[in-house]
C-alpha cells in the first residue's frame, strides 16, 4: 500500500512533468527537448496464457492519464518494466489498440509482470544481445 | 599531468560501451556505465545499475523509491543526458568491503531547448553495495555549484509537487 501512494505521488507529478513538450525535471533546472518520443503506462490486466503458460500482452491505461494509445502507434518501440518482478526489463512491441498491448515473443513471455506495475514505451528500436554484435 | 589525467578521464567516461554497462564490476565504472547508458538511451541498462533499494537526493527533493526514480526523473535525466556534455573533472573513491562511494565533479555544458546556454558543475555522491559479484547504485545525490540553477531547481520541484 505504501508503495502504491508513493507511485500514485510520483504519477501525479509526472502528469505535470510529462505534459509538457519541454522537459523541466531530469538535473531539474535545465529544460531541454525530450531525447525520445515516449508514453508511460500501468497494466490494468493481463493476457491470456498461451497453451505453455506464457503471456504475452496486457491491457494499460496511460499514466499520466490521456486518450487511448493510437492503434499500432506503438509497434517496435521499446517497452521497459519501471516496477515489479520484471523490473528492468525490456520488450518490443509487437502490436497494439488503445488499450492493449502485445509484445514480441523475441525477448521472452511477460510473465511476472503483475497488475499495478509501471512501465515506460520510448520510440527506439531495443537492443538485443544479437544485435550488437 | 593533471591535464592529461582529466583528458584520460574524460576519454574513458565518453568512450564506454554498452557493454560496461553489463559487465561493470569496478564502482567507478558502475558510475560511468550509468551515464552512459542514459546518454545512449538505454533505460534498462540504466535500470540494471541500480539497486532495488536506492534512494535519490537531487537538488532538494527525494525519490525514495527505485520506482519513484525510475518513473519520474530517469526520463528527463536521460533527456539532459543526451543534450548536453558531461565532462568528468574530479573524482574520489572510497570505502571497504561491500559498501563504496563514489565523488565525483563534472563539467556540464551545453544548450537547453530555448537556446540558453548550460555552463556549470554537477557535483554528484554515489554510494554502491555489492550483491554477488555485482556493485550496484544504492544512493545519488545531485547538486550543482550554480546557487542560481539550485534556487531554480527547487523552486520548480515546490511547484510541480503542490500542483
Amino acid at each position: 500500500m505504501h508503495s502504491k501512494v508513493k507511485l500514485a505521488a510520483a504519477a501525479a507529478l509526472m502528469a505535470w512533468t510529462w505534459g509538457s513538450g519541454t522537459a523541466l525535471a531530469g538535473h531539474d533546472g535545465v529544460q531541454v527537448d525530450p531525447a525520445l518520443k515516449r508514453y508511460a503506462g500501468q497494466v490494468t490486466a493481463l493476457g491470456m496464457p498461451d497453451e505453455q503458460g506464457r503471456i504475452y500482452s496486457f491491457q494499460a491505461k496511460r499514466l499520466p492519464a490521456a486518450p487511448a494509445y493510437v492503434p499500432d502507434e506503438l509497434r517496435g518501440w521499446r517497452l521497459t518494466m519501471l516496477a515489479g518482478k520484471r523490473f528492468a526489463q525490456a520488450f518490443e512491441v509487437q502490436r497494439n489498440n488503445g488499450s492493449e498491448i502485445s509484445v514480441s515473443p523475441l525477448d521472452g513471455p511477460l510473465n511476472g509482470v503483475a497488475v499495478n506495475d509501471v512501465f515506460v514505451m520510448e520510440n527506439i528500436a531495443i537492443e538485443r544481445a544479437s544485435s550488437r554484435q | 599531468m593533471r591535464r592529461a589525467a582529466r583528458l584520460a578521464a574524460c576519454l574513458a567516461f565518453f568512450c564506454a560501451t554498452g557493454a560496461v554497462a553489463q559487465g561493470a564490476r569496478i564502482p567507478a565504472e558502475v558510475v560511468d556505465a550509468f551515464h552512459m547508458a542514459l546518454r545512449k538511451k538505454d533505460t534498462a541498462g540504466a535500470l540494471s545499475l541500480l539497486d532495488r533499494s536506492l534512494l535519490v537526493f537531487e537538488f532538494g527533493a527525494v525519490d525514495p523509491t527505485v520506482e519513484a526514480y525510475a518513473f519520474r526523473h530517469l526520463p528527463f535525466d536521460m533527456d539532459v543526458a543526451v543534450a548536453t556534455q558531461w565532462k568528468l573533472e574530479t573524482r574520489h573513491v572510497g570505502g571497504e568491503g561491500n559498501e563504496r562511494w563514489v565523488l565525483s565533479t563534472y563539467r556540464v555544458t551545453g544548450k537547453q531547448a530555448d537556446g540558453a546556454p548550460v555552463d556549470q558543475t554537477m557535483l554528484e555522491t554515489v554510494i554502491l553495495r555489492r550483491s554477488g559479484d555485482l556493485f550496484r547504485i544504492v544512493h545519488f545525490h545531485w547538486s550543482s555549484s550554480d546557487p542560481a540553477f539550485q534556487a531554480r531547481a527547487q523552486r520548480q520541484r515546490t511547484q510541480g509537487e503542490t500542483r
